[in-house]
């Protein structure tokens, strides 16, 4: 027994440590990129610097540039504690540089200057956002036309060109209130959508309810406390409405909390997320169908696991269906 | 190797003293393995469930040269739960945007840094919006300051050069002459400027490095070379006609000259072409202080424009009798005429 219960413990404690070991390996960082990080700051700056440049600045590069040295004579020895530090103190140095150089230079401020007023960054995220609503909009089939955004995208960007900023404004005004309203209408067409996945969920719900319900009459817990979650239950069932949905579900879960009743919520979760998991498999053919079936039966075993109180052994199949599927995932 | 175990743990420990059977039971009575397991057990179970529930999967960052940052994230959410909230990176938030995987848009609600969206048993959504609140600006310095809740990606804006950073990053690509670094969860500070150089400084790499490429580069350079002096060869003879003694000194001055020689100066052509329009101006300007050309490439990123805008330009230049287009591989070279005042 002594010596089962110590191979456990030893299986345990080697899955906890190479799973860690693991983690910090995919953390490794390619230490050839930090000397090109380096170098690229260090021919930037050194573009910035010239003989009217103070000490301190010249001192400052100098330091830089020895950090640089050291850190692509580390990279050659392999030591890559002491390249990160090397990276570390120089990009510390020729942040601070920087600033020096900033302080120094006010007047060589015109590219960023240019860029603030140029409005053609906040015209390329309206596009990119307009773009999004486009692809949402064919998804709802929904017959909702671009063509005037379309057109004053094509307005601003001459403007843009023409440098007439004062009209560019104007017209990214008029493609955000145009976007207002395209997202409204889409909004009116997801709402039908929404809706029936709202009463979806509800219905799922319920019968995680009813499970809980039946589980707690099992396990003795009082009648008042039955009756309030049942009472619930009625509501959420005659509920239409996604919100009034939303509104009775945090009442449940508010009573659930109240008497600490959520110990399976995760289980639940879990079990509804395997459930989404599938059908995305079955959907891409990673899984064949022996595959698929047997997970579809291991997790119904699970469900009349959870149904009897039998919550461990839910548990376990829980776990080895969740590995199991990752791998077909990745 | 079975007959040594009862040696070591058997009778003759039973026999010959209490320390080892102290030693023999220390594990029940000391250690208390089950306790241990136990926690060990709970700790391997727990582990999987807890860092499943709304955790994010993937998050990808962009930042704009005007100092926003698009977030585009797809969070696992709590099937469980008819609503998820979604910590947002900022109070300054536009564009917000919530789907589900199918692409379906999702109802949300954003108050403050939080945005409250209806998933109805959803188990996996994708948001995306821009953030103001990740960015400042001293000088000429960029400040990206992020705390991450998961490792995520950074696109850094075109032109852009790092010069600080308070980590580490974990990769660094190019993507579409952006930088593109991976960086792990945590706080992380990155400062950066808008430069004119190149962001992919060529390092040198000994054990990298590749004789097919030196031909070929030895080989264009050798064809440019003989295509030069061939040119001049031409311009030589044709000079060579001409009666004029005075022409023909002032043609083998030009030949003297290197390829690189200075253009002449912008002042001249914007006095010579009044009409020029002012962002023309600012092209010749450029392209002069890069000694007299410049790839079409270059101008776009210099004037942050699109292909197409930039193509009018030139050709708007080019009409002007102003420059000149070549080709250098495959791409547009632009280049300042040396003969305008002939022409004018």
């Amino acid at each position: 027994m002594k010596q089962i219960t110590l191979c456990v413990l030893f299986i345990l404690i080697s899955s906890l440590v190479l799973n860690g070991i693991t983690t910090t390996a995919q953390a490794e960082t390619d230490l050839s990129m930090l000397l090109k990080i380096t170098k690229h700051a260090q021919k930037q700056l050194e573009s910035q610097i010239n003989q009217d440049s103070s000490d301190k600045i010249k001192q400052l590069f100098k330091e830089g540039t020895q950090e640089i040295e050291a850190l692509e004579k580390s990279l050659i020895n392999n030591d890559s504690d002491l390249a990160k530090k090397h990276f570390l103190l120089a990009m510390k140095i020729f942040k601070e540089l920087s600033q020096q150089l900033t302080d120094n230079q006010s007047t060589q401020t015109t590219m960023t200057n240019n860029t603030l007023q140029d409005p053609s960054t906040e015209l390329l995220r309206l596009q990119k956002y307009v773009d999004n609503l486009r692809s949402i909009a064919k998804k709802y089939n929904a017959t909702i036309s671009f063509s005037e955004l379309d057109t004053l995208f094509v307005t601003a960007k001459n403007q843009i060109t023409d440098k007439q900023f004062d009209d560019v404004l104007q017209t990214i005004s008029k493609i955000k209130q145009i976007t207002i309203n395209l997202n409204n209408e889409i909004r009116s067409y997801s709402s039908q959508q929404e809706q029936s996945r709202a009463t979806e969920y509800a219905q799922k719900y319920l019968e995680q309810l009813d499970r809980l319900i039946e589980n707690a009459k099992n396990q003795g817990i009082s009648e008042n406390i039955i009756q309030k979650l049942e009472t619930t239950r009625d509501d959420l069932s005659l509920a239409t409405d996604p919100h009034d949905i939303i509104k009775q579900i945090r009442e449940i879960i508010s009573i659930k909390e109240q008497f600490e009743l959520t110990k399976n919520d995760r289980l639940e979760s879990r079990i509804m997320q395997i459930e989404k998991t599938l059908l995305e498999l079955s959907n891409s053919e990673k899984l064949n169908q022996t595959e698929l079936d047997d997970s579809k039966k291991t997790l119904q075993t699970i469900k009349d696991h959870m149904v009897n109180g039998d919550f461990e052994t839910a548990n376990e199949l829980l776990r080895s269906l969740v590995t199991l599927l990752e791998q077909f995932r990745d | 190797m079975n007959s040594n175990i009862p040696i070591r743990l058997g009778e003759p420990i039973q026999e010959h003293g209490m320390l080892f059977v102290r030693t023999d039971g220390i594990l029940e009575t000391m250690v208390k393995a089950p306790l241990i397991l136990a926690s060990l057990i709970i700790v391997t179970v727990a582990m999987p469930i807890q860092t499943s529930f709304s955790s994010i999967r993937i998050l990808d960052l962009t930042i704009y040269s005007d100092g926003t940052t698009h977030v585009s994230a797809k969070i696992e959410v709590d099937p469980l739960e008819p609503n998820f909230e979604l910590d947002l990176f900022g109070q300054s938030i536009d564009n917000f945007i919530a789907v589900d995987d199918s692409g379906y848009l999702l109802s949300q609600e954003i108050v403050k840094d939080k945005a409250i969206i209806d998933t109805f048993g959803l188990s996996n959504i994708i948001i995306d919006y821009d953030t103001y609140d990740l960015i400042s600006k001293e000088g000429r310095t960029w400040t990206f300051t992020f705390d991450s809740p998961s490792d995520y990606t950074l696109l850094m804006p075109k032109n852009s050069v790092i010069v600080g950073m308070s980590g580490l990053p974990s990769n660094m690509k190019l993507v579409d002459e952006q930088t593109k670094l991976d960086l792990p969860a945590g706080l992380s500070e990155i400062n950066y400027v808008f430069g004119t150089i190149n962001p992919t400084p060529e390092i040198p790499n000994e054990s990298s490095f590749n004789y097919i490429n030196a031909i070929i580069i030895g080989g264009s350079i050798t064809a440019i070379v003989t295509g030069v002096v061939l040119i001049l060869k031409r311009k030589q003879s044709k000079s060579s006609q001409l009666i004029l003694h005075a022409d023909s000194i002032s043609n083998n001055q030009i030949e003297s000259k290197p390829i690189e020689s200075k253009p002449i100066e912008t002042e001249t052509i914007f006095n010579l072409r009044p009409e020029m329009r002012e962002d023309d101006k600012a092209i010749i300007k450029f392209i002069s202080d890069k000694g007299g050309q410049v790839l079409e490439s270059e101008l776009r990123k210099k004037f942050l424009q699109p292909r197409t805008t930039m193509w009018r330009a030139v050709k708007r230049l080019e009409r002007l009798g102003v420059i000149e287009i070549d080709k250098k591989d495959l791409q547009n070279l632009v280049k300042l005429k040396k003969d305008l005042e002939e022409e004018k």
